[in-house]
């Protein structure tokens, strides 16, 4: 059997709304695809993509595995990261939390069906992971 | 506001309120033998059945005016034993504990609402008892989406280190993972360092 990977851009992800985002993602994994991007979802994404993913399982889908590096912010990448999240909280209000967009974390991603993926391996520095297909 | 200067004048006496103390952590960590020995040691009643099969919390356990007493302070708990969080619930897992297909496919459904449900009480409790399993490596995402989430919420946090009792059990390591966080590592089963657990909700349990 064979294995897809699907390596997304972090701006093509920041360009789909909140809403739209996770169900996009969920729809390349349940499809049996590893999905790797660029980027890090805020950890209320992260949230709802384990409750999505939830609602989701099926006798053929049990679920996800997911594993992601997060680019440590200092310094001004710090100042920036914490205006990027009042600049979304703003938006959430006028806009609606579902409909706003918002930027990913700079870092790494993997998002896998758990079906094929066994094992994920973190460190604070790097992640393995060990796929069965 | 009203809340927090009643909070405020009861904490002149010592006295912390209703204060609504999530469990939450993965499956199998041992949140339900840690609610239980919490409850049993204050009120001297259980909160729920343990059991070898993961996902036996299903849905959220409570057991309200758990009253702690340490040394001057008295704190009022509304204790929650969340389900276990996870990202993957496959049924197959449960057929290996003997239970039927149709059981097992039931359980993996009601474990993924429980899941979803224990999110949902993110935005409702006031502090949250973390608990690992410290025979496993706790660098899992589950974990860290956890911490993450309650740290954006700016809820409460106490890493319980749960499981010392087993030869295996490396709290060392969950130290490590998680530096800015207050860790008390127990037995939640033979009821080990329970008291420094007691004065860490103590020092950091609030209502938000």
């Amino acid at each position: 059997m064979k294995l897809k990977m699907n390596f997304v851009s972090s701006a093509a992800l920041d360009e789909k709304p909140k809403n739209k985002r996770i169900g996009f993602i969920l729809n390349i994994v349940k499809d049996g695809t590893i999905l790797i991007t660029d980027g890090v979802l805020k950890p209320d994404e992260e949230i709802d993509l384990i409750k999505e993913t939830m609602r989701r399982v099926d006798d053929g889908f049990p679920g996800i595995e997911v594993a992601s590096l997060k680019k440590p912010a200092k310094g001004f990448s710090s100042v920036l990261e914490k205006l990027t999240d009042q600049k979304d909280k703003l938006q959430n209000l006028f806009v609606g939390a579902t409909d706003a967009k918002s930027s990913l974390r700079t870092g790494l991603t993997l998002i896998g069906p758990a079906r094929f993926i066994k094992k994920v391996k973190k460190n604070p520095n790097s992640f393995s992971v060990l796929t069965e297909v | 506001m009203a809340n927090s200067v009643i909070d405020w004048l009861y904490s002149l006496f010592g006295i912390k309120k209703d204060i609504k103390l999530g469990i939450y952590g993965s499956v199998n960590a041992g949140k339900t033998t840690l609610a239980n020995r919490i409850s049993m040691d204050w009120i001297g009643q259980q909160v729920g059945k343990v059991s070898v099969i993961p996902h036996e919390t299903r849905i959220v356990q409570k057991k309200e005016k758990v009253v702690m007493k340490r040394s001057r302070k008295k704190i009022t708990l509304n204790i929650l034993d969340m389900p276990g969080l996870a990202t993957k619930i496959d049924y197959k897992e449960f057929l290996k504990y003997g239970l039927s297909k149709k059981a097992a496919k039931l359980r993996a459904k009601e474990a993924t609402d429980g899941v979803i449900e224990a999110i949902k009480w993110l935005n409702n409790v006031d502090t949250v008892l973390a608990v690992m399993d410290a025979t496993q490596d706790p660098l899992t995402q589950v974990n860290i989406t956890l911490l993450g989430n309650l740290e954006s919420r700016k809820i409460p946090v106490i890493i319980v280190a749960n499981k010392i009792d087993k030869k295996r059990a490396d709290p060392g390591e969950i130290r490590d993972a998680f530096p800015k966080y207050p860790v008390v590592e127990v037995s939640a089963l033979k009821g080990k360092n329970m008291n420094n657990l007691y004065d860490a909700i103590a020092k950091h349990a609030r209502r938000r």
